[in-house]
């Protein structure tokens, strides 16, 4: 019975599919190349109207020498030849994630760059999402799943409590899976081509096992790290592509270069925006994590700075006393930012300090005079509103 | 794009309900509005148009050659139509850098506008208590629209959106076959789209025409005639008439 099901469902989903139509041999990342199929061209006229959308955009970040770095780190990573088919786009949005067009449109979200502690780990990013490119990942996965789709919808007619949907379901996440896999190796291939430290790779995934965990943690959830990928995900689990990244990159994988410099010049004029969008995550335990990783036991006023912002968003009295010390802290090394001044002096006149808490606001206004909250701190001091 | 594919994708491929979209109206005007022929520029924004297939499993398959002839169709057909209506209409240029980026904004903003119509005014059962008087469509944009870069010295702006799913032979057999054998509806293609007038001066949304069934092929000249009729349809000032001749004489097509 089953068997028969199967036939007529995979005839019907012949039928729905049409001719399979091969992609041409030619690279994708090619300058002249063009896809032929109708499958491949719709999909990357969909992706250039996405493009269209995006370059537009407000939310990407349009700093040349950002973006010239980038580009810069790709070209290393995967080669000269290669990088010229892909436009990376920075988008401002404070979490961890990276993603590729089939047309050659790269997205990375500034909240991954605010991650990374070094060039290597970039590049490790940047290959994969290539990896996806290169072997055409999308379209793999949008062919798959419409004939798992056909297969379903001739399948629920003839024999609708079949079980066959729900495997074909798990076969097809199984699938994506799989392609996550292969893109993490290319991803650990070129950055080891390149000259980058192999282990960079599986660093990434280690670290951010640890901050889900104090998420969690502060959330008052349940820390789960689970050992299998679930039904429903569409990649493998943090814990074995750690696992596999970092037994891939064998036993020289601590060796290469992680160019910390270059990549810590490149975020300097950024962190402290990438910082500031973070701490409205309403994440506390998952940002604390992050600025004590960032910090690795030497804390910058700038991080100092984010720390008291954290601390003062969540506002308990004891955050409010530990807020007022991160500030100081940050002053005292020679925090420039006139915010310092303004969360010291929230923070103390929260914690019933008033008259050292007018001392530092005003100290704000001298610093910050064109403030758009100046007359709110000007009321709060007394000087001015109602009172 | 790469977790486009997800459960729901794959559970929803079964849409096993007709739309329940009889009782819906499909077009509003401003109360009191009117446009009388040969006295105003129009600027078409350039439209957005997506035309593919529909899977056995009711996926899309989007299809780059007739989205293009789609695309070119109806630019054909808007102007035709537009000249018929005895005003002016032309193409707005995008324009590069921060103007791009507030063009991007405003149809964005449009599109927003559109759906909120579509979801609030237009289908009774979850009408805003403000929508529900007559003569209450009132929704704009805001005013700041004027200052929109490459709209200088033009009254409107026309904005046009066009989704196509056609229903590949599996879907129809499949379709069939549910009727036939199951005795269960399944929907095979999926055609719907809106046009809306803004006034350029003050942001008012001044007409539009929603539909979620349309006719037309916009794969061919008639079809894509036909379309266009019926995305008019309402337009204030003259009625376009219904079913217009395939356009023999090149006409402007919508820029790219």
């Amino acid at each position: 019975m089953a068997g028969w099901i199967i036939a007529v469902a995979l005839a019907g989903a012949a039928l729905g599919g049409g001719v399979p139509d091969k992609p041409a041999p030619l690279p994708p990342y090619g300058a002249a190349y063009t896809p032929t199929t109708v499958d491949e061209r719709g999909l990357w006229q969909q992706a250039d109207e996405a493009e269209r959308d995006l370059r537009d955009s407000p939310v990407v970040v349009r700093d040349a020498a950002l973006n010239a770095y980038m580009a810069k780190v790709l070209c290393r990573s995967v080669g000269e030849d290669r990088c010229r088919g892909v436009r990376i786009y920075v988008v401002r949005a404070p979490v961890f994630n990276a993603s590729m067009m089939p047309n050659g449109m790269m997205v990375v979200y500034t909240g991954a760059l605010l991650r990374l502690r070094d060039e290597a780990e970039l590049a490790a990013v940047l290959g994969h999402e290539f990896g996806h490119f290169e072997q055409r990942h999308t379209l793999a996965s949008f062919r798959r799943g419409r004939t798992i789709g056909d297969i379903i919808a001739w399948t629920s007619m003839i024999s609708p409590y079949s079980t066959l949907p729900a495997s074909l379901i798990q076969l097809h996440f199984a699938y994506d899976r799989a392609q996550e896999s292969e893109a993490d190796m290319m991803g650990l291939r070129y950055l080891t081509a390149a000259g980058y430290r192999p282990f960079a790779a599986s660093h990434i995934w280690e670290r951010l096992m640890a901050e889900q965990d104090a998420t969690a943690l502060g959330r008052k959830r349940h820390v789960t790290h689970r050992y299998a990928a679930g039904f429903f995900a569409d990649h493998p689990t943090h814990l074995s592509r750690a696992i596999d990244l970092r037994a891939a990159a064998g036993s020289e994988g601590d060796r290469g270069d992680d160019a910390l410099d270059a990549f810590q010049t490149a975020m300097r004029p950024w962190r402290a925006g990438f910082l500031a969008d973070q701490i409205k995550l309403n994440d506390f335990g998952g940002s604390e994590y992050l600025l004590a990783e960032l910090a690795n036991g030497a804390w910058t006023p700038e991080l100092l700075l984010t720390r008291g912002e954290l601390y003062r968003e969540r506002g308990n009295p004891r955050d409010l006393v530990s807020a007022a010390q991160f500030y100081q802290q940050a002053i005292d090394q020679g925090c420039t930012d006139p915010v310092a001044w303004r969360g010291l002096g929230l923070s103390l006149l929260r914690g019933q300090q008033v008259a050292a808490g007018r001392a530092a606001l005003k100290t704000y206004l001298e610093k910050a005079p064109a403030a758009s909250d100046r007359a709110a701190m000007a009321m709060l001091i007394g000087e001015g509103g109602v009172q | 794009m790469r977790r486009g594919w997800n459960a729901l994708a794959l559970a929803a491929a079964l849409t096993m309900a007709a739309a329940p979209l009889a009782a819906q109206e499909k077009t509003g005007n401003r109360p009191g509005f009117t446009l009388a022929p040969g006295t105003a520029t129009i600027v078409l924004m350039r439209p957005e148009i997506q035309v593919g297939a529909q899977s056995t499993g009711g996926a899309y398959e989007p299809n780059a050659d007739w989205t293009d002839q789609a695309r070119e169709n109806l630019g054909k057909a808007l102007a035709e139509a537009q000249g018929r209506l005895g005003n002016r209409v032309v193409n707005f240029v995008e324009p590069v850098g921060q103007g791009a980026a507030t063009a991007h904004e405003y149809r964005a903003l449009f599109t927003t506008l559109a759906d909120s119509v579509i979801t609030y005014q237009f289908f009774p059962g979850n009408r805003l208590p403000t929508k529900k008087r007559e003569d209450s469509f009132l929704w704009s944009i805001g005013p700041e629209v004027a200052s929109l870069p490459g709209v200088q010295g033009a009254d409107y702006a026309l904005f046009v959106t066009t989704e196509d799913h056609y229903g590949s032979t599996g879907r129809k057999l499949l379709q069939v076959f549910a009727a036939a054998a199951v005795g269960v509806g399944v929907t095979s293609g999926m055609h719907k789209g809106y046009a809306g007038l803004i006034d350029l001066k003050t942001g008012d949304l001044v007409w539009l025409n929603a539909d979620q069934a349309m006719g037309g092929d916009v794969r061919t000249p008639e079809g894509a005639a036909k379309r266009v009729a019926q995305l008019l349809e309402g337009f204030p000032g003259k009625p376009v008439e219904a079913a217009a001749p395939a356009p023999s004489a090149p006409a402007k097509t919508a820029s790219r």
